[in-house]
Order: structure tokens, then sequence, then C-alpha cells
């Protein structure tokens, strides 16, 4: 077992920090006791903690499959590991491709997992495995990460979105799904544009007699709902409800708005600005944002496919870890990388790698994860998982672990109990903080 | 088809009979030819009695009109539409309105709508499959026909859209075997694939794998075409990690003997193989089997003794859609372990529909027209009855579809409008019908425990579509007839018959006569505002 987890910084960081949360959540516990007599959100350096003190997750969605062997997993020496090398970090022991030189000094932040086994090799139903952790029944739509986590993260009177989803072209277009969650929990999908649809009042109609249109409306909604014993014409009423405060959540999507030296350090790029806009709402308080970058799909061309997308992924994660960190939110927050698969090994005649979810990698940092360790290995050719074979529920249980979120949680469905996680699932429980 | 069944052994007795919970035998039922509304309210109303519950009055007329239009015609009625029911004293008006509705052509296309969604869910289809199922649709063809179609068609060049739903299936055998057990026998036997089902004692490995072979030999060629082979078996490990070959077994257990498949030499693997890459290569399909495994599932599912699955699953999907709620839910688990409610209403509908050759409009007539369907929605007084009693109408969200055309027709100025029924109403209806294709993008389709989405919402809050089509001041819209009506009273009221489907009560018209009297200022604006609060209602927004 030993060798799987190969090394382990040593770092006290998350634990001194995990006593300072639970330490102000005891507080907060207080306070929320007498909340008659005191509003907890409006004491400013309290409600400033229990922000901070909010999780949240950033998935950063790799469209299309990117590869492991120029990524998190590089085969130096062997033929299958193609023209780039791989090189140390600031983890002693622990390799990454040369492709990620930045990252390769924050090495200490984040676990990498190299054995993952999902046998699902084709786009749909690949990221639809990785999207949700398991595979649909014909009568049971899952719901995704994102919906899950808005469910369990985020709050039912929320004024900012719980769960947004953004994609840079239209290959990782693929809006995600709340499933039997319902749409309570379905993801505010940015279409088209950095800001989500609809968002904007129009100019034609004031402010004010939007507002009052829409207390208008509430008074025939209630009036139809009493009596009716209809959840779901609550939901609707409930919709209704909270759409002037995610009009005012509008300013998120604005990266304007951010200092000029964070726009540069991010970086001009459309993926730059939506891993920045990801970091503007989970500072406000969003649980879960999802940046998907496409398109990894590498059947030819896959060294130069990989210079120019994993140069851009390391670039834009090492900013997102670093300023996250200066602002107190990485231990709060879990950053994924993640696709619907990797990439064969074997180079193919194009000079590109096909489609593999037999031995594969994702990264995590932040929350609850132990940075600088490395779960699982392959073999010398990349072929096959030679150690601490994973699937896409142990991924997930291990997400749902490092967020205090109980994997084995049942959700009903009906009478029919449904589980977090598919039942004999267990969490990477050495790479959890 | 005949060379296809040829060598059915039936053996049900040595697999031991499964499933279905007991079935009433026939001399306990209600007579055949009672009249399907009568044996409805009948047992519906036997269990009322029996626990002690009253159930709520019947709904007002408006309301009828407008549950009974928007479950068969897929839209709400017009105002002169309903106006007409509501004035009308004829004692048989419900009946003609259903046989009316039933004679539209928003019947068919709803009823194409709403089997789109129940057979394709969130695949996309192409317009052959679509056509298909309107055609079907509005003939009527008999749903055990469409079975068979959407089983067996004979693959050509030309793709028939009929065969749709194995196209988009037919490359994942787990989900063309968990969908059709599902949709067309409403028993999800996926919890069995994996060890026996946890919760039906009856469900074996051996019935998902035996099910599974039926499709095993079923495959999509590379040029797309949906194709059967004749040799491949199912092999699989039990839980004590033995490893088995299926037998074709159908749900209720019944076992399918088949003659060998056919024994080829290596050259002759050889030569098939390179027949059929040449085939893929012209794009053409391949010849079906001597022996298809599919066409053996089909003829076995209809067998007097077997189809009981295949009947009981559409008569209560029929049934949940008109009622909001199964005779037996979830309907995709109708199993020994989750009986129905009313087991003797569900069998006798069940041998209504066999002996009526599987025919989805009567049935549907036949619900419609119970007074168990045509109940109040509303329950002020005290705990509102379980939903599984019919005491009280469900609530039911409106499809994306029904909710696009409702919008449309609600936001007419209806004086300029085709007339329902009229000769112009087909090409304009089919036109709106159509168009409301786009709210599926803002708009979720129903589920059990619905939720609105944010997405709808901000959608019709600040959406231009909303104000600047459905809410415009175009001459065709109800929002210039409000502005040009004198009296402000008559045009609340024109208002509410447009969206709400019947006349507004004194507490309303004070409530909107007092939102327009603070802005005498802008009085187009306050209309569009008023209008806008009538369609984002949720009186507008669900079926009640």
């Amino acid at each position: 077992m030993a060798n799987r987890r190969a090394n382990f910084c040593g770092s006290d960081d998350h634990r001194i920090h995990r006593r300072g949360f639970l330490g102000a959540a005891a507080v907060a516990g207080a306070f929320a006791a007498n909340m008659g007599v005191l509003n907890v959100l409006r004491h400013p350096t309290l409600a400033a903690e229990l922000k901070r003190q909010q999780k949240h997750v950033i998935l950063l969605w790799l469209a299309g499959g990117p590869s492991q062997l120029e990524t998190w997993d590089p085969k130096p020496g062997h033929d299958n590991g193609g023209p780039f090398r791989a090189i140390e970090t600031n983890v002693p022991g622990v390799h990454i491709s040369e492709l990620l030189p930045k990252m390769a000094q924050r090495m200490h932040t984040t676990c990498l997992i190299r054995s993952l086994n999902t046998r699902i090799a084709d786009h749909g139903g690949g990221a639809a495995l990785m999207e949700r952790g398991r595979r649909d029944e014909p009568t049971v739509q899952y719901p995704d990460l994102g919906a899950i986590i808005a469910r369990e993260l985020g709050r039912a009177d929320s004024q900012v979105p719980d769960y947004v989803s953004m994609y840079t072209s239209t290959e990782g277009r693929r809006k995600g799904t709340s499933g039997f969650l319902g749409a309570r929990y379905a993801p505010m999908f940015l279409d088209k544009e950095l800001m989500p649809s609809n968002i904007r009042r129009l100019e034609q109609i004031s402010d004010l007699d939007h507002q009052q249109r829409g207390e208008l409306r509430q008074v025939l909604g209630e009036r139809f709902a009493r009596g009716r014993g209809s959840n779901s014409v609550d939901s609707h009423n409930g919709a209704y409800k909270r759409v002037r405060g995610l009009m005012a959540s509008d300013k998120l999507f604005d990266v304007s708005l951010e200092p000029q030296k964070y726009r540069d350090a991010y970086g001009p790029t459309q993926f730059g600005e939506q891993v920045l806009v990801a970091r503007r709402l989970i500072e406000a308080g969003v649980p879960f944002v999802k940046v998907a970058r496409a398109w990894w799909d590498s059947h030819g061309q896959n060294f130069e496919t990989h210079l120019e997308l994993v140069t851009e992924l390391d670039h834009v994660m090492s900013t997102l870890l670093d300023d996250l960190q200066a602002r107190g939110l990485l231990e709060h927050t879990l950053v994924i990388t993640l696709g619907e698969f990797g990439r064969t090994p074997r180079i193919n005649p194009s000079l590109g790698r096909d489609h593999f979810a037999s031995a594969w990698s994702a990264s995590l940092t932040g929350c609850g994860i132990q940075g600088g360790a490395v779960w699982g290995k392959t073999s010398p050719d990349g072929v096959s998982v030679a150690d601490g074979e994973v699937g896409a529920g142990e991924l997930f249980a291990t997400i749902f672990q490092a967020l205090g979120i109980d994997h084995k949680k049942d959700y009903y469905l009906g009478s029919r109990p449904i589980p977090l996680t598919n039942p004999g699932t267990e969490p990477i429980r050495d790479v959890l903080a | 088809m005949l060379r296809a069944f040829r060598g059915l052994l039936l053996c049900a007795a040595a697999c031991g009979m499964l499933g279905l919970a007991a079935t009433a035998s026939a001399e306990e039922l209600l007579p055949a030819d009672r009249p399907i509304p009568a044996a409805v309210d009948h047992y519906i109303d036997a269990l009322l009695t029996e626990r002690g519950v009253k159930p709520a009055d019947q709904a007002s007329d408006s309301t009828v009109i407008r549950r009974i239009t928007l479950d068969l015609a897929g839209r709400i009625p017009t105002a002169a539409e309903a106006k007409a029911y509501v004035e009308s004293s004829d004692p048989n008006k419900r009946v003609q309105l259903v046989d009316r509705l039933l004679g539209l052509p928003e019947f068919a296309l709803h009823q194409r709508n709403e089997m789109d969604q129940f057979l394709a869910g969130s695949d996309r289809m192409d317009a052959a499959w679509r056509d298909y199922l309107l055609a079907a649709c509005q003939e009527n063809r008999p749903w055990d026909v469409m079975f068979r179609e959407m089983m067996l068609s004979e693959e050509t060049k030309d793709s028939p859209g009929a065969l749709g739903y194995l196209r988009s299936r037919a490359k994942d055998a787990d989900r063309l075997t968990g969908d059709t057990s599902a949709i067309f026998f409403g028993v999800d036997i996926t919890c069995a694939k994996c060890h026996d089902h946890p919760l039906v004692p009856d469900w074996l490995q051996d019935h998902y794998f035996g099910f599974q072979s039926f499709f095993s030999r079923t495959h999509l060629t590379k040029a797309n075409f949906v194709a059967e082979s004749d040799e491949g078996e199912v092999k699989f490990k039990t839980t004590s990690g033995e490893t088995k070959s299926a037998q074709l077994m159908f749900l209720t257990g019944t076992v399918v003997s088949e003659p060998e498949p056919p024994k080829r030499s290596d050259e002759e693997k050889k030569k098939l193989k390179e027949e059929l890459a040449k085939l893929d290569e012209q794009k053409l399909p391949h010849p079906a089997p001597e022996y298809s495994r599919r066409a053996a599932l089909v003829e076995l599912a209809l067998q007097p003794g077997e189809r009981d699955f295949f009947a009981r699953a559409a008569v209560n999907r029929v049934w949940h859609r008109l009622f909001g709620w199964g005779l037996v839910n979830p309907i995709d688990q109708m199993h020994s372990g989750n009986p129905p409610t009313h087991p003797e209403l569900l069998d006798w509908l069940a041998r209504d529909f066999i002996e009526h050759g599987y025919d989805l409009k009567r049935l549907i007539r036949g619900l419609a027209l119970s007074q168990a369907y045509s109940r109040s929605s509303l329950w002020l007084d005290g705990e509102r009855p379980n939903q599984d009693l019919f005491a009280v109408a469900n609530v039911k969200p409106l499809t994306p579809r029904q909710l696009g055309v409702s919008l449309e027709l609600a936001s007419r100025n209806q004086s300029v409008m085709p007339v329902a029924g009229d000769e112009k109403w087909q090409s304009f209806i089919s036109g709106r019908e159509s168009r409301a294709g786009r709210f599926t993008n803002w708009v979720e389709a129903p589920t059990n425990d619905f939720q609105v989405s944010v997405t709808e919402a901000l959608y019709f809050s600040n959406n231009a579509e909303i104000v600047n089509e459905f809410l415009s001041s175009s001459n065709e819209r109800l929002l210039s007839q409000l502005i040009n009506t004198e009296n402000r009273e008559a045009a609340l009221q024109t208002a509410a018959w447009n969206v709400l489907s019947r006349p507004l009560d004194q507490e309303e018209l004070d409530l909107f006569q007092g939102y327009m009297a603070k802005r005498e200022d802008r009085l187009p604006d306050a209309w569009q505002q008023v209008l806008w609060a009538l369609v984002t209602s949720p009186e507008f927004r669900f079926n009640h």
C-alpha cells in the first residue's frame, strides 16, 4: 500500500487551518443559536469568516480527454513516452511532464490519481460517467457532481447561483444535469458569452416596474398554491423569488471589474478569464463552478495540441492556486482537473493518441486533500494500471469525503434509497487530509 | 414472422412465474362491456368508500375544459372554446368536447410529442423518427403494431424512422435491455444485472441476462444501420462466481428455444465478414438473419399469458399522463414487490385495452370521461388525501411544448386568429407547435417531483423574446387588444379568458385595477406587466 502514496510533502498547513475552521464553526454555532437577537451575517468579521469557511469546488474539465502522458503521468524513455521529458517537482520523487513547469513548483498542493480505469472510451459515455461518477440506469438519471455539490453545499435561499457551468469552444459544450435532484440544482449555464443568459434586466422596463411586476406575480402565485399541496407549484414560486437576487450577481461575471493585475496574471485567454470568473464566483459564495476547456481530442498531432493546451493549463491552474492561497480560500476550495478519459499510450501513425479509459490520471488540490500525495501506478508502458486501480466511483467518493460530505449518504427517489456513490464504493483514504 | 417463431417452447413451470402481482381472474372483474369511465369510477370510488375518504368536488367547467384540452390537444383552449363550453347547458357537452378534441390535428401532434418524450427522452433523433410517430398517431395505429414496427421494421437504405428507437440504443446492449424492459413492459430490471434483484425476490440475474439475450445480437453497423447477427451468446458471472450462459428468457420466466446458430467453416466466416464489410463500404444495411431473436421477443411478449406486462405498462403510462400519478408508481416498477393501488382496475383496463386492439385513443377517451379525472385539484380543509387515492386532482406541470403553444395562444389577439378547428387552423396550429420546440432550451420536461428551474424564471423575466414577441403590441397580439379596449374591467376579463380560460373574481380585479391605477402615465407598459404576471403565474404554468 505504502508505495501507492509515493510521497507526501509533510506540510502541516492544512491541519492548522482545519483547527481554525472547527473553532470558528463552533463560534458560528453559538451565534446561530441566538439568531433572533443577533444577525450573524451583519457581524462583519464573523460573516467574512463564515464565508471563508464555506466549501467550494472548481472543476477544470478537460473536454475531449487529455493525455496523462503529457500531463501527470509521463513515461520518459519508453517508446510510448513521446517527445516531452519528465521533470522533477518540489515533491521529491514525483515527476510530471515538462509541459507543467509551474505546477511542478506547486506539487506540494496537489494530489495525483494515476490509476483510473473507467472502461468507457467514447466521448458521450465517458463524459456522462465522469460527470456523474456512475452510469445512468434506464429510469434513474443521476445528478452530476455540480448538482450534488450545489445540493450539499448550497443554501436553499441563496442569492448567488449554486452551480455555474462555462465552456470554451463548442466541443466543450455539455450543459450538465441535475438528474433526479431536479431543476432546482441544474447549472446556470453560460452559453455563447461570459454572462449568464437573461440575468440582466431589459432596458425597456424600469427597475421599479420589474420588481413590482414580480410582486404582482407573487400574489397570484401564492393564491394559486394554496390548497394545491404541490411541491412543484412551490418550486415555481421559489424560482421566481430567486430572480432578483441572481440578477444582482451579474457583476460577479464581469471580469472588467477585476483589478488589472489579476486579469494580467490569469492572462487574456478565454480559459484564463473564465477561471478568473470562477474565482470571483466562489469568493462570493458559489459552491460549484465548472470550466470546460476544449478540445483535447488529439487523434492526430497529439504533441502540438498538448504543447498548447497543457502550457495554458499550467499557467492558469497555477495562477488560480496562488490566488486562492493568497485569499485564504484554498483550504476550503477543491480544485479538480478531470476529463472523460485519457489517451492511448501507443502513438498512432498520425502522431496522435486515441481514446483510452484503462489507465489515466486526474488531479485534486486544496480542500481536504493531502498535497503532494500520489495514488496508484501505471505499468512502465502506460498501458495498464499496475497498482491502486480506481474507477469513477472511488474518485467521486474521495471528492465527497474531502469536502466533508458522507459518500454513503442516501437520497430518496420515492421510497428507494440511492446512496451518493454506489454501495461498496470506498474513497481513496490515503490522499485525504 | 412465422419463421422467427419456429421452435418456440414454453417452460414457464420450470423457471417459476414471476413479476406480475397476482392478477384477478376474469369472473371477479366488472363485465367487459362496461364503458371505461364507469369501470374507472366504480373501482376508484370503491377504494375511497373503503378508506372513508370523501373526494373533492368536480372541477368547474372552465377548469375541466382547460384540463382536457391540455391533456388531449397539448394546448390551452382558446377563449372562445372555453366560453362556449362554460355557457353550454347541453348535458352531453363533455363527451362532445372530448370527441371533438380527439379529432383535431393537435391530438396527434401532442400524442407524438408524448411518445417521443418517453421513447427517445433526450436523445437527439432525426426528422424521420418524429415523422414516423406523427403518422402513426394520426391514424391511431395500435400500440402493439407500433411496438412491432419499432422492433422489427426492415432496415433499408433510407433508414426508416420506426427504427429510431433501436438505432439510438443499438450500440449499448445494457441500455437497450434496460430501456426496453422499462418502457414497453413497465419493469426496470437493471438491478438484477449485477446481483439478484434486492427488492423483488422473483427477479434473478437469469431474467436480466435472459432478457438481454433477445437484444444481444442487435448492433449498429459501421454505416449506422440497425442489424442483427445470427450468432452470439450472452454469458454472465453469477454472484457466486460461476459463469453461466443465458437462456432466451422473457420477464415471465418463459424460455424460448431457438435453432442452433449456423455452423460456418473458417472459410465461410471470412467470406461473410468480407461481404458485410463490402456492404458497410457501400453504405448499405446488412441482411436480416434467418432466425431473429428480436422477432422471438415480440412474438412471445404479445402472446396470451405473456402480454400482460405489455398491456399493463401502456395502460399505467396513459393513466399516469392523465392523472399525474400512476396506478403503479414509479411507472417502471410494476413488479410483485410494488403492487397497484387499484389492482382490479388495472386488470380491467388492461383486458379492455387488449380486447380492443391496443387502441390508445379509446383508452384516453375513456379515462378523460371519468368523474375521477375531472375532480378539483383544490383541497382546502384538512389533510390532503394521499395522491394514490385519486380523491383530488394532481397538479401537472406542462411540457415545454405545451407551454410554448399555450403561451402563443394566450398572448394572441384571438379576434384576428384562425378559429380552432377551421380550415386555416391546421396549418396555423402546426406552425405554432413546431415553433414551440425552442422552449425545450429554457423549460425542463416534467418528471416525478418536478421542479421549475431558475433558468426558466430568468428567461420569462428578462428575455427579449417574451416582451418583444409574445407580449408585444403588434396587431396580432393580445396586448394591442387590451390597450385599445375602453373599459378596463372588460379588458382585464378578456386577458383572463385568454390566459387562464376563466373570468377574474372580484379580489383579482381589485388587485389588477390597483396595479393599473398606479401607472396611469404608462398604461401600455402597465398592461404588458399585467399580462406578464398572468402568463408567469403557476395557474398558467401547470395543468390543474
